[in-house]
């Protein structure tokens, strides 16, 4: 009877700490979710290249910001085996449409709705970024954007595709 | 008697973790849900226009200077 006491006082105290985001070093889980072609985005096909995730929104100024930065190392660094994968978390595809309509991109959009891989990434912010590498594993996260972010995460990628190349 | 100790003592010990996960859960507004509160129905006032032409009324009544964003009634003793 304790134990089942203790073990529920556990419970109780671990349910109430906030989810923590997903670590560098941890495995990125796979995003399955609606793509906006219509198929069936799954992370687990972009195993093998090194990809940066976006969770971005049309109400977040900064994520529109950072988006013709990325398409560009998107463009750039794509025949080296990089890609970028934007999540939108809009709870309108509307929404998002039209933003992307205004802001064009050519990397893949996503659709997470309901919040379900944004809660599962316990995103610290918005825009919220994470560099996973060749093995599906988190090696870089980027809370925010500013014009000045883009040389350092540049810097990052390339760094992964080089080690990663050897 | 020991049995009954036991249980308060649990349930006290139970219960602001029980609590306080309501607290988080309930009321923390995640960063990707932020547009909740651009919401209209979020806002203080609900109605601009009408917020405003209060405002204006009550500061020209009161002949308070600064309307809503100065502190004191514009009569000098405060």
């Amino acid at each position: 009877m304790r134990t089942l006491l203790a073990a529920l006082c556990c419970l109780a105290a671990v349910s109430s700490l906030p989810a923590l985001a997903v670590s560098v070093g941890e495995s990125a889980p796979i995003i399955e979710a609606p793509a906006r072609d219509g198929s069936a985005f799954n992370l687990e096909t972009l195993r093998g290249e090194v990809v940066y995730l976006d969770f971005w929104a049309s109400w977040c100024p900064p994520c529109r910001a950072a988006m013709p930065a990325l398409d560009a190392l998107h463009e750039q660094l794509g025949e080296r085996g990089f890609s970028v994968v934007g999540i939108n978390v809009d709870r309108s595809r509307d929404a998002a449409l039209r933003m992307l309509k205004s802001v064009p991109v050519e990397f893949p959009i996503v659709f997470d709705p309901e919040g379900h891989w944004a809660a599962r990434y316990a995103l610290p912010g918005m825009p919220s970024g994470f560099l996973v590498d060749r093995k599906g594993i988190v090696r870089y996260r980027h809370e925010g954007y500013s014009a000045g972010d883009v040389p350092a995460l540049k810097q990052e990628i390339e760094r992964l595709l080089e080690e990663e190349e050897q | 008697m020991k049995w009954r100790t036991t249980l308060c003592i649990s349930a006290c010990a139970l219960l602001p973790g029980l609590l306080g996960g309501c607290a988080l859960s309930m009321e923390q507004v995640q960063p990707w849900e932020m547009d909740r509160l651009a919401r209209s129905e979020m806002a203080l006032e609900v109605d601009p226009l009408m917020a405003g032409y209060r405002r204006h009324a009550q500061f020209s009544k009161e002949a308070a200077t600064g309307g809503a964003s100065v502190s004191g009634g514009g009569c000098g003793c405060n």
